[in-house]
């Protein structure tokens, strides 16, 4: 067997093409000072007598802060509240309003949560945006991927069986040099942009390598190495050579046919030559490379590279285990980070791919560390981390106001101090999906080719013919979002008014926008007026006087009992309804009544249904998660 | 009306001055901490900021002709082509890199004469004779050049800077540097060819890493110039309004049960936007309310220049309303791109097109609009001097033309020149990056000023490489 030993520090001098001399900067041990480089170490809790409000760890860590600042946490949020919060945030969907009055406890709910396959379809969004993923090429012809939608289903599903997440990097890095019947799992390295009929394919090449260890460095590292392909990172003591190392540990499995799509890494062959490339340019090849990691990242010791059983280089696995050695500062820490942040919008470090100088410090951390630790320490299990995140009493804050809630807003306006459960929209995908099960769409199907439900022609006449062809089987129209066909040039509208990223670069937090074309989609497309006049037929099915139709859609929405005075105001609407439908024409009103009709109503009663649900959908409450 | 543009974003102060890093974005920072000064509770990332010096242009109408119009068959006039058509390109021009291999094909002459117009005697071919009456306003850039030889790079480069796809567009930049003139109205509008898309699509008129806000909106003409503008069919505008105020209700509940905040107040006046602009966009696109002697001006009564001619107008309406950059597409998929016969193809799009660019310019100048707005034409880039198939020419991103006219820009001139035959930019070389550098300019924008901190990089419409303003401009 072939062993190589690369040496991780050496300075690199060699002469370029124009007598110019690259001169790689030593790393210095002030460089390994940054707190994101020094090695993880779980740190004490904090020392804080019988609280009676901490649940576990994390809470001592956020009480001890909150208390420095001379504020205490908020109540408990309601248990109604808190089965709404955690479907959506755990699942993307509504919950059903009979487990909303279930009797049940909190902790064991979570534990059906994060069972459900329903969790591995929400997690899978997080890191498809991450992964910047999509089903096409992008560019010109913006041709589909064929075989794309398997590394969709391959993240889903190892969300759901709890792969460790140490698995999850090795599998998505080297799948092919040890398990190669997860090879699809790569396909992450090649997710983004490609211009398959592009003239010079070295360009393309060479576009993709520098693309995919980018993305590498970003995602798994949290360091934006992709700053330094054409100069040394101009903050980070991150070379020219680093970049162009790591990039060699991916060079050996790319490999590129005109007009071909892209698939998953494959070597073929002994590797060749790697570059340094001046300035970053296809064109400029400079001093030789070896395969190696980020030398500020790296201990002393070399990594090992050992030619694989199938053949392989070795390169990416010995990368992916060089990530996953518990030594490892960044891995840790970057996941756990992005975890909180998918539960509390925002991060302990809210620059969540810059773990770098330019980046931010943690507001918490020794909390950061800790759950670093522990995470490591549960090997790498992911719904373990979960599963202590949302059963932390700071989870299960309320975010209602009262006393306590104006104090800390004013003396934590930012909420740094997590003083309070932050408010936040669901995404278009979340909406979307909510809306599916206000209408009672119910049992959800798994796995397979993207579809494409309806769009407006205005919308798919700004693609090339035949880009945007519906799905024939009308059930496939309402079937989750994360199913839902991902054209790089057209986001799902719905999706993109709601800030859906565009799949161009690795996209580790969604904007938050709020904007009027967000309120046209949902008060007049025909998708939402389509979903309301189906939910209005659901509940007409065990419903049928006006008070017990609008609690019932309340509940649905918002998983809770309408105060009288929102029925009073929903009463005085469907008089009103009733009133002016007596002026307009059957043809128009059939055009929002409850599909499928039920045979006892009238066109002229039965409009005010679906118009009502469509009135909820658009509620304040509907999309925020208190 | 309203929009996107006024549409509150809502990124907390925290996440923004984070996103924008140490000491970057100053013109858009200073504009939000004013902001916020003004206005503590709603960041409203659309407000009108000040340019960095006094602008030339306040607004942009960009007229892209998509597909890549020939450069030498229109505003660069080459008489050595004429002299060696039907020869081989001379071996001192060297290898020349083309998309269709077409460097060992004969040279086509131009396709129709070129003649001096008007009183600067600048040059313009027999193809744009409407466009050509207006030569003493034209400052023609000649030596253009990008960096590929393919339509959606050089697409994502003409219109974001960047051949790869994902950065924002100009007009994204432009409305993140100086927000919108009319706090009801976008900042960044798009008049797209209802023909078909551009070569690259959507992610050409993206915001990129901006925020959504800055994206630019697609309008068209008729009665539902904006997505999901009109409530759909069957629930009637007093039905719609009933609903309306029932939600308005319902939300004053919800706030009043948990509490008020920057989010859910910025969600009622998005709510509110949305629900005033159903009314107004109709009207601002309504444009039976011009004369007749407007509706001629464009070409609107010619079967063959209605389509676009609407689009100006449309153009000219918007600007007036206050948007800052309007873009209007010409071309659908395939558009200028004469592979295969220059004279067919060109005839099609010039004859569309010239008649309502000329009308534009006039209308402009006649209403005072001239002189703060800049008028802008170009493709992604120009054609070969070689033919290709015959009577066609492929693409040529070394060197093409632009012009532009208004917002004080001296016209009647070209600036820089090809080589010979038009295949290369040899004078007075202006990359994409110096065209854009020199756009925000006339606005008042530095280009070097004009930055955003996205994945640890200081981005800037003209990237990190040097950009140079072009000075004789």
């Amino acid at each position: 067997m072939m062993r190589v030993c690369i040496p991780l520090i050496f300075m690199l001098v060699t002469a370029l093409a124009k007598g110019q001399k690259y001169q790689e900067l030593p790393i210095l041990k002030e460089d390994r000072e940054h707190w994101s480089f020094v090695p993880i170490e779980r740190p004490e809790l904090p020392e804080l007598k019988e609280d009676g409000w901490s649940n576990n760890p994390i809470d001592i860590f956020i009480l001890a802060k909150l208390k420095r600042a001379g504020l205490q946490p908020l109540t408990k949020a309601s248990h109604a509240a808190l089965v709404r919060r955690a479907y959506l945030d755990l699942t993307g969907l509504l919950p059903d309003y009979r487990e909303v009055t279930a009797d049940k406890q909190y902790e064991q709910l979570v534990d059906e949560l994060l069972s459900s396959p329903r969790f591995g379809e929400r997690q899978a969004q997080f890191w498809l945006d991450l992964a910047r993923f999509a089903e096409t090429d992008g560019f010109e012809h913006d041709k589909v991927r064929a075989d794309a939608w398997q590394y969709r289903d391959w993240v889903i599903d190892a969300f759901n069986r709890n792969l460790p997440y140490d698995e999850f990097i090795r599998k998505q890095l080297a799948a092919d040099e040890f398990e190669e019947d997860e090879r699809i799992a790569t396909m992450f390295c090649l997710s983004g942009p490609d211009m398959p009929d592009i003239n010079s394919q070295n360009e393309r090449r060479h576009s993709l390598l520098n693309e995919m260890t980018s993305t590498v460095g970003a995602v798994f590292m949290g360091l934006q190495v992709g700053c330094a392909q054409c100069h040394d990172h101009k903050f980070d003591p991150i070379s020219q050579a680093d970049f162009y190392r790591m990039r060699a540990i991916f060079q050996p499995a790319v490999h590129v046919v005109k007009n071909q799509s892209v698939r998953e890494l494959r070597e073929q062959g002994e590797p060749s030559k790697a570059y340094l490339m001046v300035r970053g340019d296809f064109d400029k090849p400079g001093p030789e490379i070896k395969p190696g990691v980020i030398r500020v990242v790296a201990t002393d010791d070399p990594i090992e590279i050992q030619k694989s059983k199938s053949g392989t280089s070795g390169r990416r696995l010995a990368l992916a285990n060089w990530m996953t050695d518990k030594r490892n500062p960044l891995t840790a820490r970057v996941m756990v980070n992005r975890i909180w942040q998918q539960h509390f919008g925002t991060g302990l470090v809210s620059t969540l791919s810059d773990f770098g100088i330019m980046g931010t410090s943690p507001t918490h951390p020794e909390l950061l560390d800790w759950l670093a630790a522990e995470l490591q320490y549960q090997n790498w299990d992911l719904k373990a981390i979960h599963r202590l995140i949302v059963t932390s009493a700071t989870y299960m804050q309320a975010s209602e106001e009262d006393e306590i809630y104006r104090k800390n807003k004013l003396a934590d306006p930012d909420n740094v101090l997590l003083s309070r459960f932050p408010r936040q929209r669901l995404d278009g995908e979340a909406i979307r999906d909510a809306m599916l099960v206000a209408a009672g769409f119910r049992e959800f199907e798994m796995k397979g080719p993207g579809v494409r439900p309806p769009i407006q022609e205005e919308v798919s006449q700004t693609l090339l013919k035949n880009q945007w062809n519906v799905s024939p089987d009308e059930k496939d129209h309402y079937r989750r979002s994360i199913y839902i066909f991902a054209r790089r040039n057209l986001r799902y509208p719905l999706f993109e008014a709601f800030d859906r990223p565009d799949a161009n670069v690795s996209c580790p937090q969604r904007q938050k926008s709020t904007t009027a074309p967000q309120a046209l989609i949902l008060f007049n497309s025909k998708l939402s007026l389509d979903l309301a006049r189906r939910m209005a037929s659901d509940i007409l099915l065990t419903v049928r006087n006006d008070e017990d139709f609008i609690r019932e859609v309340l509940r649905r929405c918002w998983c809770r009992e309408p105060e009288p005075e929102v029925m009073e105001v929903a009463r005085a609407y469907f008089i009103k309804n009733r009133k002016s439908a007596q002026e307009i024409s059957l043809d128009q009103l059939e055009k929002v009544t409850p599909i499928p009709l039920p045979a006892d109503l009238s066109i002229r009663e039965a409009a005010v249904y679906s118009e009502f649900c469509l009135i909820a959908f658009n509620t304040l409450e509907f999309i925020i998660i208190q | 009306m309203a929009s996107i543009a006024s549409s509150l974003s809502l990124l907390s102060r925290r996440q923004m001055l984070a996103s924008m890093g140490g000491g970057a974005g100053l013109l858009a920072l200073q504009a939000m901490l004013t902001e916020e000064r003004a206005d503590a509770a709603v960041p409203d990332l659309c407000a009108p900021r000040e340019p960095h010096y006094t602008p030339r242009a306040t607004r942009v109408i960009w007229l892209f002709m998509h597909g890549g119009p020939s450069h030498v068959d229109l505003f660069d006039p080459k008489p050595e082509l004429i002299k060696y058509a039907g020869k081989p390109i001379p071996e001192s021009f060297g290898n020349v890199m083309t998309r269709r291999n077409v460097a060992k094909n004969p040279l086509l002459g131009p396709i129709k004469p070129f003649r001096p117009r008007g009183e600067s005697g600048l040059e313009v071919s027999d193809f744009l004779p409407h466009t050509a009456k207006h030569a003493d306003r034209l400052c023609v850039i000649r030596s253009m050049h990008g960096d590929s030889v393919n339509h959606p790079q050089s697409v994502y480069q003409m219109n974001t800077g960047n051949v790869l796809m994902g950065h924002p567009s100009v007009g994204s930049w432009v409305a993140y540097g100086l927000g919108t003139l009319n706090r009801d109205m976008p900042a960044f509008v798009v008049l797209p060819d209802p023909g078909g898309g551009l070569k690259g699509g959507p992610p050409a008129w993206g915001s990129g890493y901006l925020p959504a806000s800055y994206q630019g909106v697609t309008m068209r003409p008729g009665e539902a110039p904006i997505l999901n503008l009109a409530p759909q069919p069957g629930i009637t505008s007093q039905r719609q309004a009933d609903a309306f105020s029932t939600l308005r209700g319902i939300n004053r509940e919800f706030i009043r049960r948990i509490g008020d905040d920057d989010q859910l107040q910025a969600r009622i006046a998005a709510y509110e936007l949305a629900f005033r602009m159903q009314a107004a966009a109709p009207a601002l696109v309504d444009i039976s309310q011009e004369t007749k002697a407007t509706h001629r001006l464009y070409g609107l009564e010619n079967k063959e220049t209605a389509e676009f001619g609407r689009r100006c107008l449309l153009a000219r309406r918007m600007i007036e309303q206050g948007v800052r950059f309007v873009q209007v597409h010409s071309g659908d998929t395939l558009g200028w791109d004469a592979h295969k016969d220059v004279l067919s193809n060109h005839t099609k799009y010039c004859g569309s097109t010239d008649l309502p660019v000329a009308g534009l310019l006039t209308d402009l100048a006649q209403r005072g609009l001239l002189d703060d707005t800049l008028v802008v034409w170009c493709g992604e880039f120009g054609r070969m001097p070689m033919s290709e198939q015959g009577k066609g020419r492929d693409h040529n991103p070394w060197g093409y033309c632009s012009w532009l006219a208004g917002a004080g820009v001296e016209g009647g001139r070209a600036i820089g020149a090809t080589d010979p035959i038009g295949l290369r930019a040899t004078e007075d070389k202006v990359h994409v990056r110096d065209f854009h550098a020199t756009l925000l300019h006339l606005m008042g924008i530095d280009h070097m000023e004009l930055s955003y901190f996205h994945n640890g990089l200081e981005e800037r419409l003209t990237g990190p490489q040097t950009a140079h303003v072009v000075e004789a401009i």
